[in-house]
């Protein structure tokens, strides 16, 4: 490989943001331009937003969104195991069993400990008050 | 395709594995009075899985699986045997800490467990993406571990600076390696030793291995990469840190001397004077440093940085000089040996220092010695072997070190044997000036009360471990030379 062999790269970046250039500027001028208070909303359906979204979120969502990732993520697994289940046989049927129970395991760890607990009060009598105060 | 796994051969990593699914369950099911028993299952747990060990390092065998990105030989076993001894004096001085400061236990073992899996995984990985993920699995826990005093504003700052610099460094590290993954098609070592042959000349290869240099070089904290590691040090939790100093250093060391020993030997004049460099650096930045610090963590976070730098040393002059590379490779792993097990001792001392005097500061040891002969006499063991100081275990490391530098030959690799020399020297000073404090210097007027608590059993018995590997070596070196030798049964895999 030499630098020049990256030339196919640089043309394609270039073809790619004057795509983006070209079109922008092209539907400016061919688009109708009719603006409504509708169409100038955030979500065009749904419920009416009444505040700006600018305050501070509550720290929960963070915590579930963590959770729904981990475990979305190790789904993975199960999907490279699904393509080729038949060649592997029992011992990927009993390698997939170890794995699902290393994830049910660590369910019953984030469900036992309150963190899909969605009222913080009731998450609290988990935590105890002792250890928050560990300096 | 080939399933064929030799369960002996996995057992340490199985054993790591069970134990710490065994703590989180019991986490989960302890009252708080009882949650100890995380504690003695992590340690027993940990304490098992050497038996394994010894019976795979008795048989002698070297078993390769999965198409050769898994090996386990001596190397490997004996760099398994460090971690597991230094993981389990590691534990041994978590026990007491982290029960005294109300912290929450289980997790505090599951994720220390969880980063051993990671460096036991690294020593056995023939491959890039087995390498890289132990190297993550070792690292990722300790960023929550290095913010464990959560009330403490030193230890976030700790453990928010090491996870970006962490993150940037796995990124810059993830991206050579993709690099050499474009430029090669491979990601085997074995693969990557023959692919990269005659391509040392090549602009993007060498962009791909300095990046590869630059992401290690932050995870062992060698200069010019090492501004994270006074700070995580002091705010981190005493025994986190000393895992971070002995454990987490030895991982990023062992994968980057895979990478460079194994994968890429042909591209050896792009990496060996990025190598010296590094070495040199380390030795001085992080030797003049120390000499300025007045509290004993950062001390030992700048000492360890310069032990890096001593550490690449006859790596890189055998690889400056091209000739006996075989020899300072396994200078350095004896070196990494008898650095891990003389500087968990030091970090064991400076747990049981703090307890008596309440502080971390030099200056308020004075007098230490008189107080309390016995650990007196135990920060004089570590601190003078940290030195280099015969007959305890770390002159020996020098020894080695400056053997392969003399083998090796050559102008540059002279030039760097006097860097090292003249940090040799230096370095002996401030470690020389706690011993004086502790020592020399008359106590306060005011001599601090006995300690509420004396130190536990588990701190008694990690200090009796550390001192006691750290005066045998001392005295009979054929075991850590034995330990260099077993290292260079290094087998390619693939």
């Amino acid at each position: 490989m030499t630098l020049a062999d990256y030339l196919p790269i640089a043309v394609m970046l270039v073809l790619a943001a004057g795509f983006v250039a070209v079109s922008l500027i092209a539907s400016r001028f061919f688009r109708p331009d009719r603006p409504t208070p509708e169409k100038l909303d955030p979500y065009e359906c749904g419920i009416v937003p009444e505040v700006e979204p600018s305050q501070r979120f509550p720290v929960k969502f963070y915590l579930v969104a963590m959770l729904f990732v981990i475990f979305d993520v190790e789904i993975i697994f199960l999907f490279a195991w699904g393509a080729i289940w038949t060649e592997l046989g029992w011992f990927g049927v009993a390698a997939v069993a170890i794995f699902t129970f290393f994830v049910l395991e660590t369910l019953a760890y984030v469900w036992k400990r309150g963190a899909l607990d969605w009222n913080v009060k009731r998450r609290a009598r988990y935590i105890q008050p002792d250890v928050q105060e560990a300096a | 395709m080939t399933w064929e796994i030799d369960y002996l051969a996995l057992a340490p990593e199985l054993v790591i594995v069970v134990t710490l699914l065994v703590v989180l369950a019991l986490d989960l099911f302890l009252t708080r009075p009882n949650k100890y028993w995380t504690a003695t299952a992590a340690v027993a747990g940990t304490a098992l899985a050497a038996i394994p060990l010894v019976i795979l390092a008795v048989e002698g065998e070297n078993v390769s699986m999965f198409e050769g990105s898994y090996v386990v030989d001596e190397f490997a076993l004996v760099l398994k045997g460090l971690f597991v001894v230094s993981a389990y004096l590691v534990l041994l001085l978590s026990h007491h800490y982290i029960e005294s400061e109300r912290f929450y236990q289980g997790e505090y073992y599951f994720l220390l467990l969880a980063s051993v899996l990671g460096s036991l995984v690294m020593a056995s990985a023939r491959d890039l993406i087995i390498l890289f993920i132990g190297l993550e699995l070792t690292t990722g826990p300790l960023f929550l571990l290095a913010g464990w005093r959560k009330g403490d504003a030193k230890s976030n700052e700790a453990s928010v600076k090491y996870f970006i610099l962490g993150v940037l460094s796995t990124a810059i590290l993830l991206w050579g390696m993709s690099m050499l993954y474009g430029l090669t098609g491979e990601i085997t070592f074995a693969g990557l030793a023959t692919a990269t042959a005659g391509l040392a000349d090549e602009p993007a290869m060498i962009v791909a291995v300095l990046f590869v240099i630059v992401g290690f070089a932050f995870k062992i904290s060698a200069a010019p990469f090492h501004f994270w590691a006074p700070d995580t040090y002091e705010g981190a939790p005493t025994p986190v840190t000393a895992y971070l100093s002995v454990n987490s250093k030895a991982a990023g060391f062992v994968a980057f001397l895979l990478v460079m020993y194994l994968a890429l030997p042909e591209l050896s004049e792009i990496w060996a004077p990025a190598l010296w460099i590094l070495a040199a650096a380390s030795m001085t930045l992080g030797n003049l440093s120390a000499l300025r610090q007045s509290n004993i963590v950062r001390l030992l976070a700048y000492s360890s940085i310069a032990q890096a730098g001593f550490m690449l040393v006859p790596f890189a002059a055998a690889a400056v000089a091209g000739t006996n590379i075989e020899e300072g490779f396994s200078a350095t792993v004896i070196y990494l040996v008898i650095y891990a097990l003389m500087n968990v001792g030091a970090f064991a001392t400076v747990i049981a220092g703090a307890n008596r005097t309440a502080t971390g500061d030099i200056d308020g040891w004075a007098g230490l010695g008189k107080i309390d002969a016995r650990l007196g006499v135990l920060i004089g063991i570590f601190f003078f072997s940290l030195a280099g100081i015969p007959p305890l275990a770390g002159w020996f490391a020098k020894f080695a070190m400056f053997r392969a530098v003399i083998l090796a030959g050559g102008t540059a690799t002279v030039v760097l044997a006097v860097i090292a020399a003249v940090n040799a020297v230096i370095a002996l000073y401030y470690y020389a000036r706690v011993i004086k404090a502790v020592w020399l210097d008359d106590a306060p007027a005011e001599v601090p009360a006995r300690a509420e608590t004396p130190p536990s059993v588990s701190l008694r018995l990690a200090l009796l471990i550390s001192a006691a590997l750290t005066i045998v070596i001392g005295f009979f070196p054929a075991i850590a030379t034995f330990v260099g030798d077993a290292s260079r049964i290094i087998a390619a895999g693939g």
